[in-house]
C-alpha cells in the first residue's frame, strides 16, 4: 500500500505508509519484525498528528471511508499496535511473553 | 451463595468448607484425573460454545470441536430461528457433516455420499436410497445435542440426558447477571486461539486470581489495578455458587495514562478504569457497589469466563485436548464502532489487552514444563487465590460423587 496516498493535509506521514497495514496479524508482525529504532520513529512521527487525524477522519462513517482515509486510519491503528512496545516494554515484543505469533486473530464485526 | 462486601476477616473464614490447606500438584499431570474430569465433568455439564452473534441468519452456522468430549458440535440456526447443536456426524458412516469451521447454507450435505440434512437435522434425501435394506430415513437424521442460550451465550451439554437444565446449572449466578447489555456490546468481538502445552486447569487458574497483577503485569499494567491502598491488587468481592464464582477487581481512577493511552481514553472506556461509572452498570455486576471497582471476574464452571466491565467485556475457553494440552480462546466484545475515535479506541484497549495476556501465557507452559518432575508435591493457595481452591474443590467433589471413591490420584 505504501504507493498508495494519504489525504493531502497528512502528507508529512507518507513515509510511513508501509505501516498502512489491514489486519491485526500484519501490524503484529511488522512491529514483531521493527526494530525499536524504526518502531519509535513511527510512534514520533505519529503520536502528535493521532488526535488531528481521528478528528479528520470523524467525517467518515467508518464503514464508507474513502481509500486514503482509510489509509489514515491505519496508521493510527499501528499507533495502537506498537504503543505497548514503546510505553510499556521498551523492546517490540512482551518482555517474557508468550509467543504473539501463537495467537490466531480473528475478527467478526 | 455467600456475599461479602467487607474484608475485616479472610475470604477463606467464610467458606470454611474449602479448607486452607495445600493443593496436589499431581491432578495437573495425571492421565487417570485427566479421564475422571473427562468423564464427570465436561461430559455432563453445559459448556459455552459460542454466542448467537456468530449465527445471526437462519442456515448460519460453526462448527466447536471439543475433544474432551471426544466430538465435534455442528451449531446451526434453522429457518424457524431457533439455534440447535448436533454431533457433527453423517448418519451413514460417520464422516463430518460440515468441514469448515463456519459458514452458511441451506442444508448439509455429506461429502462422502452425498446424504442431505435439513437444518433441522432430518436427513432429507440418499442418494440411491432404493438401493438399501429397510433404512428408515425418519430415524437417520443428525443426533441433537441438548443445547440452550443464556443472555445471548449458547451452550451445549453432551450427556443425552443432562442431569439440570441450564437455568438450573447457571442458578443465582446466571439471574444475577441479567440486565447487563451482552446484546449491544456484542455486536463486535475480536478473538485468539492458541493451544498451550499446559494442563487445562494451569491455564485457568492463572486467571483466577489478581495476587499475580502487581508483579507479572508490573509492566502491562502499572497503576493500573495497584495503588498505595491497595499495593497488591486484593479484591473487592467475593461471590460463590455451587459450580460458579465471581470477584470483583479494585481499580485506580488516579492512573496516568500513557500518551497514546490519553488519546484512547478521550474517545471512550478501555480495559483500563478511566472515565467510567462504577455505579452504572445494573445491580449484578460490581454486586459490592464499590466505587474502586473496575470489573468482574465471572467464572463458569467449568472453563468459561466471562469478564465484565463499563461497556465491554471479555471472555476465555479453555478446551483440554490432553492432559498436558488445552486450546486457550479469549474473545474481546466491544459494540460496533462507527467512527474512526471509536474504532481506535478500541484497537489500543485490544492490543494492551492482549499484549496483558501474553504475559499470563508464558508462565503456563514454564509452569506446566515443571509439574512431571515431581519436585513439589503440593502448592499453597493464599487468601486471594480462593477461586483457585473453588475451583479444584468442585472438580473433586464432581468425581468423587460419580465414582463414589475419595479422590483419583
Amino acid at each position: 500500500m505504501s504507493d498508495a496516498t494519504l489525504p493531502a493535509s497528512f502528507s508529512d506521514l507518507q513515509p510511513w505508509t508501509s505501516w498502512a497495514l489491514a489486519t491485526e496479524r500484519e501490524r503484529s508482525d511488522k512491529r514483531q519484525a521493527s526494530s525499536m529504532e524504526e518502531i519509535l520513529v513511527f510512534y514520533n512521527a505519529l503520536l502528535p498528528r493521532a488526535e488531528a487525524a481521528l478528528e479528520y477522519l470523524e467525517q467518515y462513517p467508518l464503514e464508507r471511508m474513502p481509500a486514503d482515509a482509510n489509509m489514515l486510519l491505519l496508521l493510527t491503528l499501528s499507533l495502537a499496535e506498537v504503543a505497548p512496545a514503546v510505553e510499556l516494554f521498551g523492546q517490540p515484543g512482551v518482555v517474557d511473553g508468550y509467543d504473539v505469533r501463537r495467537f490466531q486473530p480473528e475478527r467478526r464485526g | 451463595m455467600d456475599g461479602s462486601s467487607s474484608n475485616d476477616t479472610t475470604w477463606h473464614s467464610k467458606h470454611p468448607h474449602l479448607g486452607t490447606g495445600p493443593l496436589p500438584t499431581n491432578v495437573f499431570t495425571c492421565e487417570n484425573q485427566f479421564q475422571l474430569e473427562r468423564e464427570h465433568i465436561f461430559k455432563k455439564l453445559w459448556l459455552n460454545v459460542g454466542r448467537v452473534e456468530q449465527i445471526p441468519e437462519p442456515g448460519n452456522y460453526f462448527v466447536q470441536d471439543i475433544a474432551m468430549c471426544q466430538t465435534s458440535i455442528l451449531v446451526v440456526r434453522g429457518k424457524d430461528g431457533e439455534v440447535r447443536a448436533f454431533h457433527n456426524m453423517c448418519s451413514h458412516r460417520g464422516n463430518k457433516v460440515a468441514w469448515d469451521k463456519h459458514g452458511s447454507c441451506k442444508a448439509f450435505t455429506c461429502k462422502f455420499h452425498g446424504w442431505t440434512y435439513g437444518l433441522d437435522g432430518t436427513l432429507r434425501s440418499v442418494p440411491d436410497e432404493k438401493n438399501f435394506f429397510d433404512l428408515d430415513t425418519s430415524k437417520l437424521g443428525l443426533t441433537l445435542v441438548a443445547c440452550d442460550v443464556w443472555e445471548g451465550f449458547i451452550f451445549i451439554n453432551v450427556d443425552p440426558q443432562p442431569a439440570e437444565d441450564l437455568t438450573s446449572f447457571l442458578g443465582e449466578f446466571g439471574t444475577r447477571l441479567h440486565g447487563y447489555p451482552f446484546a449491544d456490546i456484542s455486536t463486535s468481538s475480536a478473538s485468539w486461539t492458541t493451544e498451550v502445552n499446559a494442563n487445562w486447569k494451569v491455564v485457568k487458574d492463572a486467571f483466577l486470581e489478581t495476587y499475580h497483577v502487581a508483579f507479572l503485569h508490573g509492566r502491562s499494567l502499572p497503576d493500573s489495578f495497584t495503588s498505595q491502598s491497595n499495593p497488591h491488587n486484593q479484591i473487592l468481592d467475593l461471590r460463590l455458587y455451587p459450580y460458579h464464582g465471581t470477584i470483583s477487581l479494585y481499580g485506580n481512577a488516579d492512573v496516568k495514562p500513557s500518551p497514546v493511552g490519553s488519546i484512547a481514553f478521550r474517545h471512550g472506556a478501555s480495559l483500563i478504569r478511566q472515565n467510567f461509572d462504577p455505579n452504572a452498570p445494573p445491580p449484578g455486576v460490581n454486586p459490592g457497589r464499590h466505587e474502586d471497582w473496575t470489573l468482574d471476574l465471572n467464572t463458569v464452571f467449568p472453563s468459561f469466563f466471562i469478564d465484565v466491565s463499563e461497556g465491554s467485556y471479555f471472555t476465555h475457553n479453555f478446551w483440554p485436548v490432553a492432559v498436558d494440552r488445552t486450546i486457550w480462546h479469549s474473545t474481546q466484545y466491544f459494540p460496533k464502532a462507527q467512527t474512526a475515535s471509536q474504532r481506535f479506541t478500541q484497537e489500543y484497549g485490544h492490543v494492551l489487552f492482549r499484549d496483558i495476556i501474553l504475559e499470563d501465557g508464558r508462565t503456563l507452559e514454564e509452569t506446566h514444563s515443571m509439574l512431571a518432575s515431581g519436585a513439589k508435591k503440593e502448592f499453597y493457595l493464599q487468601d486471594e487465590e480462593i477461586l483457585v481452591r473453588h475451583s479444584h474443590h468442585v472438580i473433586q467433589q464432581m468425581i468423587e460423587r460419580a465414582t463414589g471413591t475419595h479422590a483419583h490420584v
